[in-house]
């Protein structure tokens, strides 16, 4: 992805930074209600929720990209790398819940499996571009 | 796919980054298309006919044919 001259690469960066800023601004409304005022019953749920919308927007996001993107090449790369990144999560995080079970590692909370995708995604992105170079 | 993309280029001039202006693709595309690495779609294949002014079998052939 070229940022300067794909307009739409630059649309992805301007969404993603939207999601980003909302789920700041949620996760910090979240904390903050939960701190000062312990809400309880659906209350809760909808604010302990609110911080992951933004999450699946980004994915929404991410699926308008693949969706608008005109290179196909480099639509086709950035599937690729989202499928090493899913492939990738599902190894790792079923492989630590056996750990979990048998031998006592610590516990890994799920909201960690959405940024354990993305790393992978990031590492297998240059990875797949340099087999093409 | 074998091709003849880096002569038709060398034939007008053009570098990489210029054929994938032209083709309205990142210049990534064209070094993959053009190493052999990347096969492109039919609609892209099309596309790079039209622009040499020639068909797909004059720019693409078959290794195995």
């Amino acid at each position: 992805m070229n940022c300067m001259n794909n307009p739409v690469a630059r649309r992805l960066m301007w969404r993603l930074t939207i999601t980003m800023v909302l789920y700041v601004a949620f996760l910090v409304l979240a904390v903050e209600i939960f701190v000062h005022y312990r809400p309880t019953g659906p209350l809760a749920w909808l604010l302990a929720v609110l911080p992951a919308l933004p999450v699946i927007g980004q994915l929404a996001v991410f699926g308008l990209y693949l969706a608008e993107e005109k290179d196909e090449f480099m639509r086709n790369l950035q599937i690729q790398a989202m499928l090493w990144g899913i492939g990738a999560t599902l190894a790792v995080t079923t492989a630590w819940g056996f750990l979990e079970n048998f031998a006592q590692v610590p516990h890994l909370d799920l909201y960690l499996v959405y940024p354990l995708f993305w790393f992978f995604v990031g590492i297998s992105t240059p990875l797949l571009k340099a087999r093409y170079k | 796919m074998k091709n003849r993309l880096k002569v038709l280029r060398a034939e007008r001039d053009w570098s990489q980054a210029d054929l994938a202006q032209r083709l309205e693709v990142s210049r990534q595309s064209v070094n993959a298309i053009e190493t052999g690495k990347y096969d492109p779609s039919l609609p892209l294949a099309f596309k790079l006919a039209r622009l040499f002014e020639t068909t797909i079998e004059a720019i693409f052939s078959d290794e195995n044919g």
